[in-house]
C-alpha cells in the first residue's frame, strides 16, 4: 500500500525509531509506562504540544525559526479567560478570537521577517519577550483561575469514547498535511526554504510565503493557548514557558532541517510524542524539574546537531567516494561545493 | 615546444579508478612535461576530472603508477601532492571576499614576527607585490577580494596557488565565468608561467578559446585516452569528433523564427544596479543576443526587466502594453522567464527531484479544485523528462545528482512548463558538456518556432553570434548598436564590445 510505503519511507522511520527506542527505555525503567491511564496522560499532554509544533515546523521548514509561540501561550490563556470572565463574551467567539489574534500575532511576526528583513531568530526572541511581558500586564500579573465550567468538556470530553484532544489532533495535522503536500502555498513554502533566491526567480511570492507559514505558526499556538486554557481551566501569564523548545524540538527531532526545506509534519508528530514520552518517564522515575530541563535541552541539542552531522556525514561519504576530500586550502569558501558531480553522471 | 629528450616531470602509467558503479578511469597512461601545456578534453564524466584529481592528490586510484621525475611516488592527500609542487586551481574560488588579495595570497601562512608571532604585514605585503609583479599580475594587493572582479579574482587565485612554489598547475575550467578578454588575459598569465619552466594542465569545455594554447591535447572519453598528441595536429573539429566518438555536423543547430512583431519594447531603461539608459526591441521568435564584457550591464538590464533591481527611469512595453514589474512574481505571471547565471545559487530546488524543479514556476496548471495533483504533475513532469531527454532517474533524485547539462535542461524545461512569452538566458550553457550544449540550442530553437522571444547573455562570443538574429552590444549599461548576428564576427564584436571602435 501506499500509505504503508510512506510509513517506513527513511524520513519517518528514524524518528519512529527514535520513538520506540524512547518508549522501550522508559518502559524498561517503570512499570507504569505501559498503563492504559499513562499512556491516555501521554496522549493528552502531547495533544498541545504537538498542535503547536506543526506551525513550528512551517517556519522552521521556510528556514527560520519561530521562538515566541510560548510566550503567545501566556498572552492567550490571560485574554481568553479575561474574554470570558470580564467580558462574559460567548464561548465559541472567544476561541475564534483567541485563535485569531494568535494568527495576528504571527503575522507581526511573519512581517517583521518578510518585509522588515530582520532575522527571524531575532524577531521572535523579541517578541518572546513582548508577549509574555503583555501577559503581564493583565490581573496585576497573576493567573486567573477557576474561568469558566464550560471550557473543561472542551479538553476532556469525548465524542463516542474518543477523548476530543485525539480528534483535534487529527484534525489539524491533517490540514497540515494536505495544506504541506498537496497546495500551491505548501509547495512554495518548501521552495522558500529549500532556496529562496530560486523561488524567487521562479516566481513564488516569497515574502508572502514568509508570512503565511509565520501566521500558521501563531494560529497554531492560538489553538494550542485554547486547549490549555480549557485543560487547566484558567489563564496564567507563566503557561506555555519552554514549550517553544519543545515544539521546535518536535520538528527536530522529526527530522526537520533547521537550514530549510527539508521535514515532514507526520514525522512533526512523531517527535513530539517522543519529546512527551522522555518527559512522561522521567516524571514517573520522580526526576526532578531540573534534571528533566537539563535532558531536554540536550536531547533537543543533540537532534539539532544530527541535522548539521546528517550534512556533514553525507558530505564527508560523498567527498570520500565521489569528489574526494575536501582540497587543500578551501578554509572558507567550500571549493568543492559548486563541482560537478562528474561520476556520479554515468548513474543516472 | 615539445620536448622529446627532456624527462617527463609526471608520468603516469596503466591508471584505473572506479567508483561504485562506474568506471572512471580504465588504464590512461600520460606524461606531463615540464613547461607543457597540456590540455584535457572530454565530456563530462569521461575521466579528464578524475584524472587530474589523482594527480592532485584528491583521489586514489585503484591501480597504476604515478612517477615524479622518475621516481614512483603515492600522492595519498591533496599535501603531499602540494609538497611535490601540485597547486590546482577550481572553478569556485577559495578566497575570502572580506581579506585583501595580500592576505589571501598568504592566508593559512602569513609572516609571524616577535614571540608572539604577529602578522608581519609589511614583509606580507613586499611579498605579495613581489609575486604579482612577477608574474605580471595586475591586481592591487591592498584590494579587498570581493571588489574585484570575477576574472581578477581568478588571477588571484593563481597567484595564491603559484606563492607555494607550483611546478605543475591545475586548472579546471578555469574561464567559465570570463569573457573572452579576460580569458584572453589568463592565457597570457598561461603562456608566461610555461615560458618558466611550469608545467600546465587544463580542463576547458571552451574547446575553441584554449585549443590554440595548448602545446598537447589528451582527449578523454568513457574514462579511456582516446588521444593524446601535439596540439599542432589536431583541429577543433578533430577534437569535438574524438571527445563525441561521433561526427558533429554542426555546433550551432540555429534555426530562423523571427517574425516582424514586437514583443518586448525597452526604452531608456534605467536602474541603480548599473542600467543607463538601455533600448532595444525583441520581436516573437527571435533571438535577441546581447554582447558585451562582464560588468558592462548585461545581466543587470535582465535583473531590471524582471523585477529584481527597482527600474529607476524609462519604459517596457511587453505584448503592447507598458509594463513595470515590481518583483519576479509579476514579471512570471505576466510571461517572462529568466535562466540565472549561476544555476545552483538562484535557479536549482536541490531540496526537490527533478519534476518539482520543472513544475514550480506554474503550479496553477497542477490545480485540481484548490489541490496540486499528483498524478497530473507526474505525467506532465515525466513528459518534460522524456522530451528533453533528461535520465529517468530525476524523478526520485535530488537534481543535485544531476549533470550540469541535465541540471540545465530542468531549469529550461520550467520555463517551458510556465508556457513563457519572453525567456532571459543567462549564460545558458556555462559548464556544460558539448552534448548538452547542443541539446540547449535545440530548446531555443523550439521556444522560437512558437513565437517565444529570447533575450540570450552569453560571454562564448562564438555561441551568442550563431544563436542570435541580431545582437546588441552593451557597454556602460548601454545597448550602444545593434547589428546583424551574421554581419559580426568574434574580432568585430571584441571591437565593439571593448569600445575599440574599428
Amino acid at each position: 500500500m501506499n500509505a504503508l510505503r510512506r510509513l517506513l519511507a527513511p524520513s519517518l522511520l528514524a524518528p519512529l525509531a527514535a520513538l520506540l527506542l524512547a518508549s522501550a527505555a522508559v518502559s524498561l525503567t517503570t512499570s507504569r509506562f505501559l498503563d492504559p491511564q499513562n499512556l491516555l496522560n501521554i496522549s493528552l499532554q502531547v495533544s498541545i504540544v504537538s498542535i503547536m509544533a506543526i506551525g513550528s515546523t512551517m517556519v522552521i521548514l521556510t528556514g527560520g525559526i519561530d521562538l515566541s509561540p510560548g510566550s503567545m501561550v501566556a498572552l492567550l490563556t490571560m485574554l481568553m479567560a479575561l474574554f470570558i470572565t470580564q467580558d462574559q463574551l460567548p464561548l465559541a467567539l472567544v476561541i475564534v478570537l483567541v485563535i485569531l489574534i494568535g494568527s495576528a500575532l504571527g503575522a507581526v511576526n511573519g512581517a517583521l521577517v518578510a518585509y522588515g528583513r530582520i532575522p527571524s531568530f531575532i524577531v521572535t526572541l523579541a517578541t518572546l519577550s513582548v508577549f509574555k511581558g503583555w501577559a503581564f500586564l493583565y490581573n496585576q500579573g497573576a493567573p486567573i483561575f477557576s474561568v469558566s465550567p464550560l471550557l473543561d468538556p472542551i479538553f476532556y470530553g469525548r465524542v463516542f469514547g474518543i477523548p476530543l484532544p485525539f480528534i483535534y489532533v487529527l484534525v489539524c495535522f491533517a490540514v497540515a498535511y494536505v495544506l504541506l503536500n498537496y497546495t500551491m502555498a505548501g509547495r512554495a513554502i518548501y521552495a522558500v526554504g529549500g532556496n529562496d533566491s530560486a523561488a524567487r526567480f521562479s516566481g513564488i511570492n516569497v515574502r508572502r510565503t514568509r508570512m503565511l507559514a509565520y501566521t500558521m505558526a501563531g494560529a497554531t499556538a492560538g489553538i494550542a493557548s485554547v486547549l490549555m486554557a480549557a485543560r487547566l481551566d484558567s489563564g496564567s501569564p507563566n503557561y506555555g514557558s519552554g514549550m517553544e523548545l519543545q515544539a521546535i524540538g518536535a520538528a527536530v527531532i522529526g527530522g526537520a532541517s533547521l537550514s530549510g526545506g527539508y521535514g515532514n509534519v507526520i514525522a512533526t508528530l512523531i517527535g513530539a510524542l517522543t519529546i512527551v514520552v522522555v518527559q512522561n518517564g522521567l516524571n514517573l522515575n520522580a526526576v526532578p524539574t531540573s534534571w528533566q530541563l537539563i535532558t531536554l535541552g540536550a536531547i533537543i541539542a543533540f537532534a539539532v546537531g544530527l541535522d548539521s552531522w546528517r550534512v556533514q556525514i553525507v558530505g564527508l561519504v560523498r567527498h570520500r567516494f565521489k569528489r574526494g576530500p575536501r582540497p587543500v586550502g578551501a578554509t572558507v569558501t567550500d571549493i568543492t561545493a559548486g563541482q560537478e558531480p562528474e561520476v556520479g553522471k554515468r548513474q543516472d | 615546444m615539445q620536448g622529446v629528450t627532456r624527462r617527463p616531470l609526471w608520468e603516469v602509467r596503466n591508471l584505473s579508478k572506479g567508483f561504485p558503479g562506474v568506471r572512471a578511469l580504465n588504464d590512461v597512461s600520460v606524461s606531463i612535461y615540464p613547461g607543457e601545456i597540456h590540455a584535457l578534453v572530454g565530456e563530462n564524466g569521461s575521466g579528464k576530472s578524475t584524472f587530474a584529481k589523482i594527480l592532485s592528490g584528491v583521489y586514489q586510484p585503484d591501480s597504476g603508477e604515478i612517477l615524479y621525475e622518475g621516481t614512483p611516488v603515492r600522492l595519498v592527500d591533496p599535501h603531499v601532492a602540494r609538497r611535490h609542487g601540485v597547486a590546482q586551481i577550481y572553478q569556485e574560488f577559495s578566497l575570502v571576499r572580506t581579506l585583501s588579495v595580500a592576505e589571501n595570497v598568504f592566508l593559512g601562512r602569513l609572516p609571524g614576527r616577535g614571540a608572539l608571532s604577529t602578522v608581519d604585514w609589511p614583509t606580507m605585503r613586499r611579498r605579495a607585490v613581489e609575486l604579482l609583479d612577477a608574474f605580471g599580475i595586475r591586481v592591487n594587493p591592498d584590494a579587498v577580494v570581493g571588489s574585484l572582479s570575477v576574472a581578477e579574482q581568478q588571477l588571484v587565485e593563481i597567484a595564491k596557488a603559484l606563492s607555494t612554489d607550483a611546478r605543475l598547475l591545475i586548472l579546471d575550467e578555469p574561464t567559465t565565468a570570463l569573457d573572452l578578454q579576460e580569458a584572453e588575459r589568463l592565457h597570457d598569465l598561461i603562456r608566461r608561467l610555461a615560458a618558466r619552466g611550469t608545467a600546465i594542465v587544463y580542463i576547458s569545455h571552451r574547446l575553441r578559446e584554449f585549443l590554440s594554447l595548448a602545446d598537447r591535447i589528451t582527449v578523454f572519453r568513457d574514462g579511456e585516452l582516446v588521444e593524446s598528441r601535439p596540439a599542432s595536429e589536431l583541429d577543433l573539429n578533430g577534437v569535438v569528433r574524438l571527445m563525441l566518438g561521433v561526427e558533429v555536423k554542426e555546433h550551432f543547430p540555429k534555426e530562423h523564427h523571427a517574425l516582424d512583431e514586437p514583443l518586448l519594447e525597452v526604452e531608456g531603461l534605467e536602474s541603480d544596479a548599473g542600467v543607463n539608459g538601455a533600448t532595444f526591441t525583441v520581436h516573437r521568435g527571435e533571438v535577441f543576443g546581447l554582447g558585451g564584457v562582464i560588468g558592462s550591464g548585461r545581466t543587470e538590464i535582465a535583473r531590471a526587466l524582471f523585477g529584481v533591481d527597482p527600474v529607476s527611469a524609462g519604459t517596457i512595453r511587453f505584448e503592447g502594453r507598458p509594463v513595470r514589474f515590481g518583483s519576479p512574481h509579476d514579471a512570471v505571471v505576466a510571461g517572462l522567464g529568466l535562466v540565472t547565471e549561476n544555476r545552483k545559487a538562484d535557479g536549482l530546488f536541490f531540496n526537490f527531484a527533478g519534476i518539482p524543479n520543472i513544475t514550480v514556476s506554474r503550479l496553477q496548471l497542477l490545480l485540481n479544485g484548490p489541490f496540486l495533483s499528483p498524478g497530473r504533475e507526474r505525467r506532465l513532469g515525466r513528459d518534460y523528462l522524456k522530451r528533453l531527454r533528461i535520465p529517468a532517474a530525476a524523478e526520485s533524485k535530488s537534481v543535485q545528482f544531476l549533470s550540469g547539462g541535465n541540471q540545465q535542461k530542468c531549469v529550461i524545461a520550467r520555463w517551458l512548463h510556465a508556457g513563457t512569452r519572453l525567456l532571459v538566458l543567462d549564460e545558458p550553457t556555462q559548464g556544460i558538456d558539448v552534448g548538452a550544449k547542443i541539446e540547449v540550442y535545440h530548446l531555443m530553437n523550439e521556444l522560437t518556432s512558437r513565437g517565444v522571444g529570447i533575450l540570450l547573455i552569453s560571454s562564448d562570443y562564438p555561441e551568442l553570434l550563431a544563436m542570435s538574429d541580431r545582437v546588441g552590444i552593451v557597454r556602460e549599461g548601454r545597448v550602444v548598436t545593434i547589428e546583424r548576428a551574421d554581419s559580426l564576427n568574434d574580432t568585430s564584436l571584441i571591437a565593439l564590445a571593448s569600445g575599440a571602435q574599428a
